[in-house]
């Protein structure tokens, strides 16, 4: 509709991380005292995978949903105090959670819910394990353990078209039930990733990141982790998920999420909002019972587009 | 649901139709996709010949005459839920199937084969043409 304008707004924080300061951007939508919601989006993308929560208002009425973008991803360019182009963008474990922690911290939140999917969803049990009293709540949304061999040479190649093959590579991580136009808009955010950095956060994802042996570390009964995989997630499945969370022993739940893959937020965010829904309500004492270890789209009311259209010849008709 | 079967003769004439009338392959450069790939479907090898983003020919069976440089193996179970309309995961896709054998180590997937920068280089369209035998099979869809 011409003239109708979101209620997101955008602005920049200034964070240290590592002793350097770091311009961050960071949008947000919901009431000053709603429970915060801090979203991480995915390796090599931004915020803006997070649009559609963003302006979902069953979820803003209540949360303060902020969603910003990494060091080096959308509109937080790199330091400008450092010769970065001297170096390969490479995330480490260390200074994801440091970097999401003073993101918390510079914004002065009180008692946050984290929320991340991928390489976001991964870190959940870094922030459990290291900043047990930071957050409220922990949703690793496409969360293992272990997520190995995506760490890729050929996803920063002089001879390698990076900015189309970065997101395709991805393209099967997302449900084939999910709408077409939103599959494809997760791509088109993909397209826009600098040089090398999806292949640098793969680094974090897929080398530095192993839990396989250091899940009874984690405490969730001093901050509840939620590990919530998809369907079609082949890199991190359901039953990843549920390994994980029973490593990790009391205070995690794994919920596999029925009919959606490994970009929930993005892919589908009708449905993904309907689940999440159903988490947060966990998290706030609202929900009656325990979460099931499936959760589907008839649970939540929501019908899904047609998987495989046919496709109308020009002119109309069947 | 299709009435023919998989990889038959009539399959490949619907399939060749399918990836030279689709309006993806026609742009953001997937026109110049000219590297020939082959299909392995159980027992049976199919070489697809790719003219600038075209299917120019089928080829059963191809020996030291023909030239390719990758391609995909996989049982006909797998390929038959590949080519589904809602297809199982994870069969849904290429690089999904490919992860589940090669890292993983499961059985029932697809796998890639041949050098491996000429499939990343051709990434997006070989895998356009792949999603096109699902929509050759269903008679439409995307």
């Amino acid at each position: 509709m011409s003239g109708a304008i979101e209620e997101i707004t955008g602005r920049y924080v200034h964070v240290e991380i590592g002793g350097v300061d770091h311009r961050v951007y960071f949008e947000e939508n919901g009431p000053e005292d709603g429970i915060p919601l801090l979203c991480q989006h995915t390796a090599g993308n931004n915020c803006q995978e997070w649009r559609n929560l963003l302006t979902d208002e069953e979820i803003t009425d209540r949360f303060r949903v902020i969603a910003y973008d990494l060091p080096f991803h959308g509109k937080s360019v790199p330091p400008t105090t450092q010769r970065w182009w001297t170096e390969d963008y490479t995330l480490t474990a260390d200074r994801f959670a440091e970097t999401i922690v003073g993101i918390a911290d510079a914004l002065e939140l009180d008692d946050p819910i984290y929320m991340g999917s991928s390489m976001g969803g991964n870190v959940v049990l870094e922030l459990a394990d290291w900043y047990p009293d930071r957050f409220r709540a922990l949703i690793g949304l496409e969360c293992a353990a272990h997520s190995p061999g995506f760490y890729i040479d050929w996803l920063d190649h002089p001879h390698v078209n990076t900015t189309e093959v970065n997101a395709y590579s991805c393209w099967g991580l997302m449900a084939p039930q999910s709408p077409e136009e939103a599959r494809r808009e997760t791509m088109y955010l993909y397209e826009q990733g600098a040089t090398g950095v999806f292949k640098g956060d793969l680094y974090y994802y897929s080398v530095d990141h192993d839990y396989r042996d250091k899940l009874d570390q984690i405490d969730a009964e001093r901050c509840p982790v939620y590990v919530v995989n998809g369907e079609y997630d082949y890199l991190t499945t359901p039953d990843d998920g549920r390994e994980t969370a029973k490593g990790i022993g009391d205070g995690a739940v794994a919920v596999e999420m029925a009919k959606i893959g490994h970009f929930p937020m993005s892919e589908n965010p009708e449905l993904f909002n309907a689940y999440l829904g159903e988490i947060l309500d966990d998290i706030t004492g609202e929900r009656e019972g325990e979460l099931p270890d499936v959760i589907a789209p008839e649970d939540v009311g929501v019908e899904l587009h047609p998987p495989a259209p046919v496709r109308k010849p020009e002119g109309g008709g069947e | 649901m299709t009435d023919m079967e998989l990889a038959s003769h009539e399959w490949w004439e619907r399939y060749k139709e399918t990836v030279n009338d689709d309006p993806e392959m026609r742009v953001r450069g997937h026109d110049e996709f000219d590297a020939n790939f082959y299909v392995e479907i159980g027992d049976e090898r199919f070489l697809i010949q790719m003219d600038r983003g075209r299917v120019r020919d089928v080829v059963p069976n191809p020996g030291l005459n023909h030239r390719w440089e990758f391609g995909v193996e996989g049982s006909r179970e797998a390929w038959e839920e590949f080519v589904r309309e809602t297809p199982p995961p994870f069969n849904h896709e290429i690089i999904a199937s490919h992860y589940r054998s090669a890292v993983r180590g499961e059985d029932g997937h697809l796998v890639l084969t041949g050098d491996n920068k000429r499939i990343f280089q051709n990434l997006r369209p070989f895998q356009r043409a792949l999603d096109l035998m699902r929509v050759a099979h269903n008679g439409g869809g995307s």
